[in-house]
């Protein structure tokens, strides 16, 4: 741990760190809230149970059953014990610095200039002992970086403050009168909207799996009554499978509850939705990569729609597409999502958004869903938008753009057409898809011009 | 499209060809189609190991294939070796490949976060390299294989200078 870099010895005292830039104070390393292994414990025995199955139990019986998790139980707390003893984190300059690992120690430090956004999470068992969970989005990490499990809410409260002042980009930190480490001040959070619950609820149940969820039922009672086989073994597993599969519309309608979006002092976006686990995800404005907006086809009688943010680093998260916060609103109608739009990326009107659809000739490799398709540039974003069923829209900021494809395939080669590819580090590129060729050779020029201008004023304001 | 862009563009002559494109060394050429002689001779000698042990009219007819196949795709490899290109515009690089499908790139510098020279043993001994330009998004392909090894480090050199000069995360 003695190993740091260069750095010169600046005097100042440790509880108010200087200026960002120049500030390297030596800090002491913090260790996790005492309670964190026991709460990794009880997670990772709801684990060791879920994976011995039901099966399992009626094989070797209650007892058994119990002996063989208490003692998993025990090692698993014994090894989070052993964890927690060796796990610390502190902040040097504009980096957190995390060292883990008994056998293997790893120390990581993580530079907050690329620190994309914080969340706090807090699952039902960190709810009860007042605890929190701090995730922090990175660039380029594989999955989520560093997620610090647990502090108490203050303290993941204070750190994400510091993380994020620390993390503004200098010239905006230089422009705020109030730079620094602030305390986080709920209170002056303005609030932008509050989902409510109710539509929340029939949203989800306007879900093809909602939809499924009777036949799934009728298909068990159907099977009982036909093998009269009442065990409760049998239910329950059943159940369980059941659940797992045609449940999402309940998980969704638990983990969007009480779905809040505020603006804090600095203008960042304030996150905050969760039932049984809060989360609450502090996003820089200028982190957002794009925003994708979704019409479901059942959502069309109320006129609702749905809003994604897309944010580097979730986008490296595999599969879990229900466990990321990408949520800008799970369910709205036009004109809050128009406001909503307006406020997340300024100067951006959803109902003026124009796009012009491909040349007739597409219809060959579209024969129903051509008239959906679509691509324009406004002088701030690219908007592309798709989809027969379930229409989909998205919207790219010129200076979020991280380089521009042009692809043409054998099909598209005999139409003369081409689909332009506009990529964000969010993981979804806006596509202008078959598009005429000469066409797509100027939106891709048109493009790669605009994103170089918009970085141009975007670095320096 | 909503504003027309700052030159004439021609249906025929789009402007990718209008800008300087280099090719990627013919050399390339080589190391692909020993890559696939070596490929072929395995195959063939699993498929003869196979016709000796179970004598069967398949097992030559699916020689004939291999060998049919390797073939045709030999031919193609020349051309998509010439169809590789890249051309360094002062804000961004181009690279385009591909017969079948054929992609053009178009990765501003300023966007890089780091630039990867790899070559393999084959490409060592006919002394060549790839260098890939990485961006924040994965989707991003700018990979220029079959450079001299020269020329592969003035291209690395040069994207990293002119990458330099933004270090903000994003």
């Amino acid at each position: 741990m003695t190993g740091l870099p260069a750095s010169p010895e600046a005097p100042g005292s440790p509880e108010a760190p200087g200026p960002p830039a120049n500030g390297a104070v030596e800090e002491p390393r913090r260790r996790l809230h005492p309670l964190s292994p026991v709460l990794h414990g009880a997670k990772s025995i709801a684990v060791v149970v879920a994976a011995l199955s039901w099966q399992t139990l009626s094989q070797v019986g209650l007892e058994r059953f119990a002996l063989v998790v208490a003692v998993l139980a025990l090692g698993v707390v014994v090894f989070s014990l052993i964890n927690w003893l060796t796990t610390g984190y502190h902040v040097v300059g504009r980096e957190l610095r995390i060292s883990d690992g008994l056998l293997w120690r790893r120390n990581r430090a993580i530079p907050l200039e690329r620190l994309q956004a914080v969340e706090l999470r807090r699952p039902l068992l960190a709810q009860l002992t007042g605890l929190a969970e701090l995730r922090l989005e990175v660039v380029g990490g594989s999955k989520t970086e560093a997620p610090l499990a647990y502090l108490t809410v203050r303290d993941a409260a204070a750190l994400r403050e510091r993380l994020l002042a620390l993390a503004g980009r200098t010239p905006s930190v230089e422009l705020r009168p109030d730079a620094g480490p602030q305390v986080a001040a709920p209170s002056l959070e303005q609030p932008l909207l509050r989902v409510s619950n109710r539509d929340l609820v029939i949203s989800q149940l306007l879900t093809p799996q909602a939809f499924l969820l009777p036949v799934g039922v009728a298909f068990v009672v159907m099977q009982f009554v036909i093998e009269a086989q009442w065990s409760f073994i049998g239910i329950a597993s059943t159940v369980t499978a059941m659940a797992g599969v045609l449940l999402q519309p309940a998980r969704r309608i638990l983990q969007d509850w009480d779905f809040r979006l505020a603006r804090d002092p600095g203008g960042r976006l304030v996150v905050r939705f969760g039932l049984l686990e809060t989360r609450s995800q502090v996003v820089p404005l200028h982190r957002v990569q794009s925003v994708g907006i979704t019409w479901p086809l059942l959502w069309r009688a109320q006129k609702w729609l749905h809003l994604r943010l897309d944010i580097a680093g979730y986008a490296g998260e595999p599969g879990s597409d229900s466990k990321r916060s990408d949520r800008l609103l799970p369910v709205g109608d036009v004109t809050t999502a128009r406001q909503l739009v307006w406020d997340v990326l300024p100067g951006v009107d959803l109902l003026t958004l124009a796009t012009s659809p491909p040349p007739a000739r597409a219809r060959w490799l579209h024969p129903f869903a051509l008239r959906y398709l679509g691509a324009g540039l406004t002088p701030e974003v690219f908007v592309s938008r798709w989809g027969l069923l379930t229409r989909e829209m998205s919207v790219v900021p010129y200076a979020r753009l991280q380089s521009v494809r042009v692809v043409q395939g054998p099909l598209q080669r005999l139409l003369g057409l081409a689909t332009v590819y506009a990529d964000t580090a969010g993981g979804r590129s806006g596509q202008a898809r078959d598009r005429d060729l000469a066409e797509a050779w100027a939106l891709a020029e048109q493009l790669a011009l605009r994103a170089r201008h918009a970085r141009a004023t975007f670095s320096q304001p | 499209m909503t504003s027309p862009p700052e030159h004439a563009v021609d249906a025929l002559t789009p402007w990718p060809d209008t800008v300087a494109w280099r090719p990627v060394s013919p050399k390339l050429i080589t190391v692909e189609l020993i890559t696939r002689v070596v490929w072929v001779v395995v195959l063939l000698a699993a498929l003869a190991v196979g016709w000796a042990l179970w004598p069967y009219w398949l097992w030559p007819a699916g020689m004939a294939v291999v060998v049919a196949y390797a073939i045709w795709r030999s031919f193609v490899t020349v051309r998509a070796v010439r169809a590789w290109g890249y051309a360094e515009r002062d804000q961004d690089l181009l690279v385009k490949h591909g017969l079948l499908i054929r992609r053009l790139s178009i990765v501003p510098y300023a966007r890089m976060q780091f630039v990867d020279v790899t070559a393999g043993p084959l490409e060592r001994a006919f002394g060549l390299a790839t260098v890939q330009l990485h961006t924040a998004a994965a989707a991003s392909d700018a990979k220029v294989p079959g450079l001299p090894p020269g020329e592969a480090s003035r291209l690395r050199d040069r994207l990293t200078a002119l990458g330099e000069d933004r270090a903000e995360g994003l």
